[in-house]
C-alpha cells in the first residue's frame, strides 16, 4: 500500500489508486545512490552539564573567585587557546578538536532561562520557548513533517529517526507524520539462529499467476525475497565484521552506556538503512554535590565515546555523512554551592562533531565578570544551531520548523 | 451467493463476480490458507481440512459469521476477556492492554472481527502516548469492534463521540470562537474523503461544525453553549451544521465510499491487485448499500478476484498477523504462548498496538520490512520454537503436532507439513529439501524446531 505521505507531496498520481505498480518504481529507486544520505546524531547530556568546568575560562578572574574547590587550574587543562581549556578527562575530545573534527559553540541558551530540568529540556526539544506546553511536536518531528522528502525516503521501510535507549521517546522526535522508533539492544540486528536461507536462487512461487481483472502484477514476492535476503546478509556481514575485528572494533569502543549506544548507532548506520536522525541520552550531569569526580567521569565517557564513534565511522568511510550535536538543557551557576557542586544555571556549550565540521571555538566565551543575576549571559540562541543543522545538513525549512528566522552559524565546511 | 438484497451476481462487475472453483483456480490448500490469513489470523490444520472438504461458500460463510475457529476456544471467553482487560486497565501498563487484544486475536471465535478492529484502529489511529488513559483506549477498541462491520456512518459517528479520539485530536479544545482544526482536518483527510477532495476553508468550516464536543470522565458530552451555532458552508453545502450534519455530508460524499473501498482492499487484497475500475465498482456498491462494511467484506471474500492467483501470497503480513498467525498455525494451545511476550515481539516488529506512530497510522506493506524488523521476525521465530514464549519455558514439541496429523515420518515430511500449514504450500519443494538438509545437521536446536524457525524466516512466510 502506498504511503499516504507519498500523496501529501502533491504527486501527479491518482489519489489512492492501488493499481499503480508500487513495487517496481521503489525497487528501481532503491538501487540508485542515496543523494540525501546525511545523518544527524544527537547526544543529550541529561541533567544540566556545567559548561564552566567543561570549557574552562582559566584566565577569567571570575573563575577562580567563584569556583574555590571546583577550580581546575591551568596546569590541569588541555588548552584550546589562551583563554579556555578542557580537563584531562576530555583528552579524546581535545584530540578531535585538534584534528579538525570538533566545534564548540559557547554560551548557548535562550531568552528568559528556565531552570527546571523538565521545562528547559522541553524548550530544547520543541524550540518553542514561549509555547512549550502547547507545542506537541519536537523540532526534529517538525523537520520531517515539513521537509520536502525525496521519494526514496518516502517509501523506505526504515524509520526516519531512531532513539537508542530504554528511556521514553524524546519529544524532539515527536511529529505528525515522522516515523520514529526506539531500540535499545545490539541484539536487535543479530540473528539468533542460523535461519538465513543460503540458496538465493530459489525458484519463484509454484502457482502460476492467473489473470486478474486487467491489473498489472508487480512481483511483490520478488521484492520481499530481495529485502529479506538483504537483511539477513546485513546481519551476517555485521556479525562477521564484529567477529573479525573483535580485538579491533569492539575494543575501540570504551566502556560505558553512551559508548554502547553509539556503537549500536554506528551499526545501524553501517547497515545502510534510510534513517537520518539518531538520538541518545547520557544521564548524570545534575551535579549538585561532589561535582569534580562525577563530571570528570561523564565528560571522559562522553569524549572517548564520541572519538571512538567518529573513528569507527571514519574507518568505514562514513564520517563525511554524519554530524553529531551534543547539548545539555542548561549550564550551571557560576558560584559553586557548599557541597562542592553547582546548582542550575543558564548558558552552556554545544558540541558539533564530524568529518564535515568547521572545527574551533564558536561564539564569544562567556564572561564570568559580566553576569546576569549571578548567571552567565546567553550569547548564542540554540535555535541558530538548529537553523544551521536544518538548513545546511538536513535540508529542512528552518523558518517553518523553528517558527522564526534564526541566522545559521559557520559550523559546517563547504555547506 | 452474497446475501445482498439489491444486487445479483450479474450486477456485480466482473472483478467482484463470485468465485467458483475451476481447474485454473481450484479450491485447494493454497486458497483455504489464503482465506484465513487475509480474513483472520491464520487457521489450524483441522480448520483447514474442514474447509477443504466443505467448499468455499461454507468456508466464507463461517468466516463472516465468526464461527470458523475450532481450536483454542473456551465457553467463558467473553468473561475471561473482560477479566483480562479490567486487570490490564487497572494495572495502568500499556503492554498489558496490548496483551489483552492479542489474546482476543488468538482466541476469539470471531477472527474477522479482530482483523477489522485492527483495520479500524489503523484507520482512526489514536495513540495512548497522548491519550494516557488505558480505560479510554479500551473503550475505543471496544467501539471499533462493536461497529466493525456496521454501516460506516455508524462507526464514524461513534468514533467522533469517542473520548479517546476527542482527546487525541483536540476535539475537546475546539470551542466556539476558539477553533482547533485538528479533528476537522483529520476527519476529512484521513477518516473520510482523503486528500484532494476538500479545501482549507472546508477544514475551517468543519472545525466550526465540531465545536462543543467534550469528554468528561470518559463520557462524551455535547456542550451546546460551546458550539458555534452560526451558518457554515462545507463542501458546498450550507446550513447551521452540528457535528452529526457534518458527518452526514462527509459520509454521503462519493470520495468517502472510495476511500473505504480502498481501505478494505488494503486489508484483504494484495499489493496492486485491485485495479481502478474494480475499486470504483466496489465504491459504487458501497454507496448503494449505505456504506455497509459487511456487504463489502462479503463481496470481496466471495469474489473471483479474491481467490485469483495474483492475489495469493501478495500481501505483506503485519507484525500482529505474522506473530499470531504463527502461533495458531503451529497449534500452540496447550499451553498458549504468553500474550505479554507476543505483545513485546509485535512491538519489536514495528507495530506498537494502541500507539501508532502518528495519526496516519502504520503505513504497512513494504514499510513492515526494514532490516531491523526482518531480523526481528527471524528472532521471534527462534524465540518461539525454543520455548521462550511458553509460560512453562519449554521448547515446542513440534513432532507431537506433526504426529497428530500423520506427517511425522521424517524431518522432510514434518517440515513440509508445517510449511503447508503456514503458507498453504507456497514454499517450493527444492527449498523444503534444503531446509530439511540444513536443519538435520544442526548442532544447536533440535532439527524440526530449527526447520520451523527457518520456515518462519523465509521470504514466503512474510507474505500471505
Amino acid at each position: 500500500m502506498l504511503s499516504r505521505r507519498y500523496f501529501l507531496k502533491g504527486s501527479a498520481l491518482v489519489a489512492f489508486a492501488p493499481v499503480v505498480p508500487a513495487f517496481i518504481p521503489r525497487m528501481a529507486e532503491a538501487a540508485g545512490a542515496d543523494r540525501d544520505g546525511r545523518i544527524l546524531v544527537v547526544i543529550q547530556m541529561d541533567g544540566g552539564n556545567d559548561g564552566i568546568n567543561t570549557i574552562v575560562p582559566f584566565d577569567d578572574d571570575g573563575y577562580g573567585r567563584n569556583r574555590r574547590s571546583l577550580r581546575i587550574g591551568p596546569r590541569e587543562l588541555l588548552k584550546l587557546n589562551t583563554h579556555v581549556g578542557v580537563s584531562f578527562a576530555m583528552q579524546d575530545a581535545y584530540d578531535l578538536y585538534n584534528d579538525g573534527r570538533l566545534a564548540i559553540v559557547q554560551g548557548v541558551g535562550y531568552p528568559n532561562p528556565n531552570r527546571s530540568h523538565f521545562e528547559s529540556m522541553a524548550i530544547w526539544h520543541t524550540a518553542r520557548p514561549k509555547d512549550t506546553n502547547e507545542e506537541q511536536r519536537g523540532w526534529i518531528g517538525r523537520a520531517f513533517d515539513a521537509a520536502p522528502r525525496p521519494k526514496l525516503a518516502e517509501t523506505r521501510a526504515d524509520p526516519d529517526a531512531i532513539f537508542v535507549g530504554p528511556e521514553v521517546m524524546p519529544k524532539a522526535l515527536v511529529g505528525r507524520r515522522i516515523n520514529a522508533v526506539a531500540m535499545s539492544r545490539v541484539e536487535d540486528l543479530t540473528l539468533r539462529l542460523p535461519v538465513a536461507p543460503k540458496n538465493t536462487n530459489a525458484p519463484s512461487q509454484r502457482e502460476p499467476s492467473g489473470s486478474a481483472a486487467g491489473a498489472p502484477t508487480p512481483d511483490v514476492a520478488a521484492f520481499v525475497r530481495r529485502r529479506v535476503l538483504e537483511a539477513y546478509g546485513t546481519a551476517t556481514a555485521l556479525a562477521d565484521a564484529n567477529k573479525s575485528s573483535a580485538a579491533g572494533s569492539e575494543a575501540r569502543y570504551p566502556g560505558g552506556e553512551l559508548a554502547t549506544r553509539l556503537r549500536l548507532i554506528s551499526r545501524l548506520i553501517k547497515s545502510g538503512g534510510g534513517t537520518r536522525v539518531f538520538y541518545a541520552s547520557q544521564p548524570g550531569y545534575d551535579t549538585h554535590g561532589a561535582q569534580r569526580l562525577q563530571q570528570d567521569r561523564l565528560l571522559g565517557e562522553f569524549s572517548s565515546a564520541l572519538k571512538a564513534f567518529l573513528e569507527d565511522l571514519k574507518s568505514n568511510g562514513l564520517d563525511d555523512r554524519v554530524l553529531v550535536m551534543a547539548f545539555s538543557e542548561f549550564g550551571r551557576r557560576v558560584t559553586e554551592n557548599d557541597s562542592a557542586g553547582t546548582d542550575h544555571g543558564t548558558a552552556g556549550p554545544v558540541f558539533i562533531a564530524g568529518g564535515r565540521v568547521k572545527a574551533g571555538l564558536v561564539g564569544p566565551t562567556p564572561d564570568l565578570t559580566d553576569l546576569e543575576d549571578g548567571d552567565l549571559k546567553v550569547s548564542t540562541d540554540f535555535r541558530r544551531i538548529y537553523a544551521t543543522l536544518l538548513t545546511e545538513w538536513l535540508n529542512a525549512p528552518a523558518n517553518e520548523v523553528l517558527g522564526g528566522d534564526f541566522q545559521p552559524m559557520p559550523l559546517i565546511r563547504g555547506a | 451467493m452474497p446475501q445482498s438484497d439489491s444486487t445479483s451476481a450479474n450486477d456485480l462487475a466482473p472483478a467482484w463476480e463470485p468465485y467458483r472453483p475451476t481447474p485454473e483456480a481450484p479450491w485447494n490448500l493454497l486458497r483455504v490458507v489464503h482465506l484465513h490469513r487475509r480474513a483472520g489470523f491464520g487457521a489450524t490444520w483441522p480448520e483447514i481440512q474442514r474447509d477443504l472438504r466443505d467448499g468455499p461458500d461454507a468456508a466464507v460463510t463461517r468466516v463472516l459469521a465468526g464461527t470458523s475457529r475450532l481450536q483454542g476456544l473456551r465457553d467463558d471467553f467473553p468473561h475471561l476477556s473482560d477479566l483480562i482487560s479490567n486487570a490490564a486497565v487497572a494495572s495502568g501498563v500499556l503492554p498489558r492492554l496490548q496483551a489483552w487484544w492479542i489474546y482476543r486475536m488468538f482466541a476469539s471465535p470471531d477472527a474477522l472481527a479482530e482483523k477489522l478492529t485492527l483495520t479500524w484502529h489503523n484507520h482512526f489511529a489514536t495513540s495512548f502516548l497522548k491519550v494516557q488513559d488505558l480505560d479510554l483506549m479500551r473503550q475505543q477498541n471496544q467501539t471499533l469492534r462493536r461497529l466493525c462491520r456496521a454501516p460506516f456512518g455508524d462507526l464514524l459517528a461513534a468514533v467522533v463521540r469517542d473520548p479517546a479520539m476527542l482527546v487525541w485530536l483536540d476535539g475537546t479544545l475546539n470551542r466556539k470562537g476558539r477553533p482547533n482544526e485538528n479533528l476537522g482536518r483529520e476527519l476529512m483527510e484521513l477518516f473520510t474523503l482523503g486528500v484532494g477532495h476538500y479545501t482549507e476553508t472546508d477544514v475551517k468550516e468543519a472545525a466550526r461544525c465540531l465545536t462543543g464536543l467534550a469528554a468528561e470522565n470518559g463520557i462524551f458530552r455535547e456542550l451546546k453553549n460551546e458550539h458555534d451555532p452560526g451558518a457554515k458552508t462545507v463542501l458546498g453545502k450550507s446550513g447551521k451544521w452540528e457535528p452529526k450534519d457534518l458527518l452526514n455530508i462527509l459520509v454521503e460524499h462519493p470520495a468517502t465510499a472510495r476511500r473505504i473501498a480502498w481501505r478494505l482492499c488494503g486489508v484483504l487484497m494484495g499489493e496492486s491487485v485491485v485495479g481502478e475500475a474494480a475499486l470504483d465498482d466496489l465504491a459504487d456498491g458501497l454507496r448503494q448499500h449505505k456504506l455497509d462494511i459487511s456487504w463489502a467484506i462479503e463481496t470481496i471474500l466471495r469474489s473471483r478476484l479474491f481467490f485469483s492467483g495474483p492475489n495469493i501470497g501478495t500481501r505483506i503480513l503485519s507484525p500482529a498477523e505474522f506473530v499470531v498467525g504463527a502461533a495458531r498455525a503451529l497449534e500452540l494451545f496447550s499451553p498458549p504462548p504468553s500474550t505479554l511476550e507476543l505483545a513485546a515481539w509485535i512491538t519489536r516488529l514495528g507495530q506498537d498496538l494502541f500507539q501508532p506512530p502518528n495519526v496516519g497510522g502504520w503505513n504497512g506493506g513494504a514499510t513492515w520490512l526494514s532490516t531491523r524488523t526482518i531480523i526481528a521476525r527471524a528472532n521471534f521465530a527462534a524465540a518461539l520454537v525454543e520455548g521462550e514464549l511458553n509460560p512453562l519455558a519449554q521448547p515446542l514439541d513440534l513432532w507431537s503436532t506433526a504426529r497428530q496429523h500423520d506427517h511425522a515420518a521424517d524431518l522432510r515430511q514434518a517440515t513440509a507439513f508445517f510449511a503447508d500449514a503456514l503458507t498453504g504450500g507456497r514454499i517450493p519443494a527444492e527449498t523444503l529439501d534444503e531446509i530439511a538438509r540444513d536443519a538435520k545437521t544442526s548442532t544447536g536446536p533440535e532439527p524440526l524446531r530449527l526447520a520451523v524457525a527457518m520456515l518462519l524466516a523465509r521470504p514466503e512466510a512474510q507474505l500471505a
